[in-house]
């Protein structure tokens, strides 16, 4: 009997019982059938998830292929989520229209919690030191909007929902770690040469025999690693801090913000009226500082973040370890008075910030990274597993699921065309679509990071201009806004 | 910053620059002997119904003449001040940014202290110990025979926290004097220059320091570029920002004291 057999599943339901049988008496280092999968994806993360099921709704996969999808983590947290009205998760994600359309063909989007998502279609995004802006609005544009924040529960319940609807088709084992990852030199299934197929060992002591391995297990991937494959780049000196902020609840809350200060780019992401998400970028030593702080005083600093001058902010971070003795308050206030008598009055400012969702602070550092290689016999990557991205133009997940569409894609086209899909040739089309496109954007994205995180005056003058001048060319913003929202 | 007028409002302005140049230009030295004892607001009244700022080519016209007229009579400090104005944006704005990240610094330019004959008691100050900062700096405006009610006013800055940190700068040339035991003669007022260079980088004062000593003879020349000029840049680019203090609190302070914690030390 060949290999090929195992790829129609209805056949293999036929001779499981029968092999199953004819090997009782052999070695128990044989692997079961039961343990032999077409495709084995380590990580139930967003990615990954998306992966399984857009595997189990697939036609040419779903009834063909023998799917397991492997996360560390209790899933039954995201099972259960029922989230409270007015609290958000600090984790959001933000998905480009392009993202949501795969979303919304592979059957994820209908259960998307719809009351929690926030779809904005206005955009600024100015400099810190010279306040030169770029702002770009799509609402009268027919495309749809720019961009949606969601939580990131919302989006991983609404795939677990998704995959729960046919639980034969994906086997999914949650709360398994993977131990080890081998070339098991036992050749499975006796008659099947299986030694060329990667063993994924699990914490319950099982062992998977992987057709194509899909490694979409974040930043420290086991299977990149057990692949032999580098991932080049370099850490930012820089640690993002997210929260959960309280907005000013009577101002329409529609427009991302984002300032370029020296230290890093602070972000506000619209949720919902009154409630904003903050990605703030900068220092680890701050990063520290900023979690530490009141809740008061926190608040404070983040309006100083969007509206004062950057010495002043500095004053801020000079004061903040010291007993807080200075009123940030009352300093801002005095600042703001200042600058209304003296500044262009049709500027504008996110809305003021008035306090912080109770434990929603934390940080996580920055980094860049891409795999040299998305690729290798029986092995693939997706997403953070294969790059990490500054979160600055808040590309990272979208990226990950661009990987997860073409992929399937690849796979989808090997089965038509009766390939093994585990052969590397068939994976290279998978990797020469995303490989280049994810160095621009990560490239794109460093040199964004490198060029707004200077002071130095000629640097400063050049990309105002710059953004001044982009600002004014309606074209060409249209242009770049299509790169970013995938289209 | 430019604001847009009409016609008829350009010509008003144009005409009310060059009756302002001409001011300048024909009348004679109009501040040493001015005793002005009202307080004065920073901001000169214009006479122009349209209150209107000055373009930027206009600022440029006017940075170019004053450097000219400043040049030629050394004695035009109203040139030099009008030559700071129009040349020093970026400067100005460092400066208050200087001023901002400093816990004095901000208590200045929240509460806005003035320097002039009636916000400054000079007969008390006059009757203070030798050897305290007010006696220091009364002695030295009557060595000059000034008062502090000299300084020109703030005209082409339209920021008033801007306007008011230029005027704070102006008002505090008679400390920096003080301290620095610098004369007030051409080379003290020279060497002067290049201390606030090295604090604060106005385009001014690198003019005024690299021109002025043109109108020396050689030896002086020397003299400043052996002696003063090293000392200046060493101890203007190492103390601390001068506008950062309160002068108005330090009076009876020790003046040998306060250079010390200020990290002046006199030349040679």
């Amino acid at each position: 009997m060949s290999v090929k057999y195992l790829t129609n599943r209805t056949l293999f339901q036929k001779f499981s019982t029968n092999l199953n049988k004819r090997f009782l008496a052999t070695v128990s280092t044989t692997s079961k059938l039961e343990d032999i999968y077409d495709i084995v994806i380590v990580g139930g993360g967003i990615a990954g998830s998306a992966l399984a099921c857009a595997l189990a709704t697939s036609n040419l996969t779903k009834l063909q292929k023998r799917i397991a999808l492997i996360e560390s983590s209790n899933t039954s947290n995201i099972r259960e989520w029922n989230p409270l009205q007015g609290e958000f998760s600090n984790r959001v994600s933000s998905l480009t229209p392009r993202s949501v359309q795969f979303f919304k063909d592979i059957g994820v989007w209908q259960n998307i919690n719809e009351e929690r998502i926030k779809p904005f279609s206005d955009m600024q995004v100015w400099d810190g030191i010279s306040d030169a802006r770029i702002r770009y609005n799509n609402e009268s544009d027919k495309k749809g909007p720019l961009a949606w924040i969601l939580e990131n529960y919302n989006i991983q319940h609404a795939i677990l929902k998704t995959l729960d609807k046919d639980k034969s088709i994906v086997d999914i084992f949650d709360n398994t770690k993977v131990q080890d990852i081998t070339f098991d030199k036992d050749s499975g299934g006796g008659q099947f040469d299986l030694s060329d197929w990667p063993s994924v060992e699990l914490s319950d002591g099982r062992k998977l025999k992987a057709r194509l391995l899909v490694g979409a297990d974040g930043f420290n991937s086991p299977v990149r690693s057990f692949a032999n494959i580098e991932s080049l780049g370099w850490d930012y000196n820089s640690h993002a801090v997210v929260a959960t902020l309280h907005v000013d609840p009577n101002i329409e809350n529609k427009t991302a913000w984002q300032r370029f200060l020296p230290t890093g780019p602070i972000a506000m992401l619209p949720l919902q009226n009154g409630f904003s998400s903050m990605v703030w970028s900068t220092t680890p030593n701050l990063a520290t500082k900023i979690k530490s702080i009141s809740s008061k005083d926190f608040a404070c600093l983040v309006n100083a973040a969007f509206q004062m001058r950057v010495a002043d902010l500095e004053y801020f971070y000079s004061q903040l370890g010291n007993n807080e003795s200075v009123d940030l308050q009352s300093e801002f206030e005095w600042r703001k008075s200042v600058q209304l008598k003296n500044s262009d009055p049709k500027e504008e400012f996110p809305p003021l910030v008035l306090g912080v969702q109770e434990k929603s602070r934390a940080g996580f550092p920055l980094r860049m990274r891409n795999a040299e290689s998305y690729i290798k016999e029986r092995v693939v990557l997706v997403g953070d597993a294969a790059h990490t991205i500054h979160p600055l133009a808040g590309q990272g997940l979208n990226q990950g699921l661009a990987d997860v569409h073409h992929l399937l894609q690849v796979i989808e086209r090997g089965i038509a065309n009766g390939q093994d899909i585990g052969d590397i040739n068939l994976l290279r089309g998978y990797s020469s679509e995303r490989y280049l496109s994810n160095l621009v954007m990560l490239g794109v994205v460093d040199k964004l990071h490198k060029l707004f995180g200077t002071d130095f005056t000629p640097t400063v003058l050049a990309r105002s201009l710059g953004l001044k001048t982009l600002n004014n060319l309606e074209p060409v913003k249209a242009e770049i806004m299509k790169y970013a929202m995938g289209l | 910053m430019f604001r847009a007028s009409s016609l008829s409002s350009q010509i008003h302005t144009r005409k009310f620059l060059l009756a302002n140049l001409s001011r300048n230009i024909l009348q004679s030295n109009l501040h040493r002997d001015n005793k002005n004892s009202e307080v004065i607001p920073i901001r000169t009244n214009y006479t122009s119904s349209t209150n209107s700022q000055i373009s930027n080519l206009e600022k440029c016209t006017l940075a170019v003449s004053s450097a000219l007229t400043a040049f030629c009579d050394p004695g035009r400090g109203d040139m030099i001040a009008t030559l700071g104005e129009t040349t020093g944006s970026i400067f100005i704005n460092r400066m208050r940014d200087h001023m901002l990240r400093d816990k004095t610094g901000r208590r200045i330019l929240q509460e806005r202290p003035r320097i002039h004959s009636s916000t400054i008691d000079i007969p008390y100050l006059s009757s203070l110990p030798l050897g305290t900062f007010g006696k220091e700096y009364t002695n030295f405006l009557d060595g000059q025979n000034v008062t502090p009610d000299t300084r020109v006013k703030v005209q082409y800055i339209y920021d008033d926290e801007l306007a008011y940190v230029m005027q704070r700068y102006r008002e505090c040339h008679d400390f920096f004097h003080a301290l620095t035991k610098l004369p007030a003669n051409v080379e003290g007022e020279l060497a002067l220059k290049w201390f606030e260079l090295a604090q604060t980088g106005m385009p001014m004062t690198l003019l005024s320091s690299i021109f002025g000593p043109l109108k020396l003879s050689s030896k002086e020349r020397e003299r400043l570029f052996k002696k003063y000029v090293p000392w200046a840049l060493q101890c203007g680019s190492q103390c601390k920002f001068l506008l950062n203090v309160y002068y108005e609190e330090h009076w009876n302070k020790n003046i040998d004291e306060m250079r010390n914690e200020l990290g002046i030390y006199l030349v040679d």
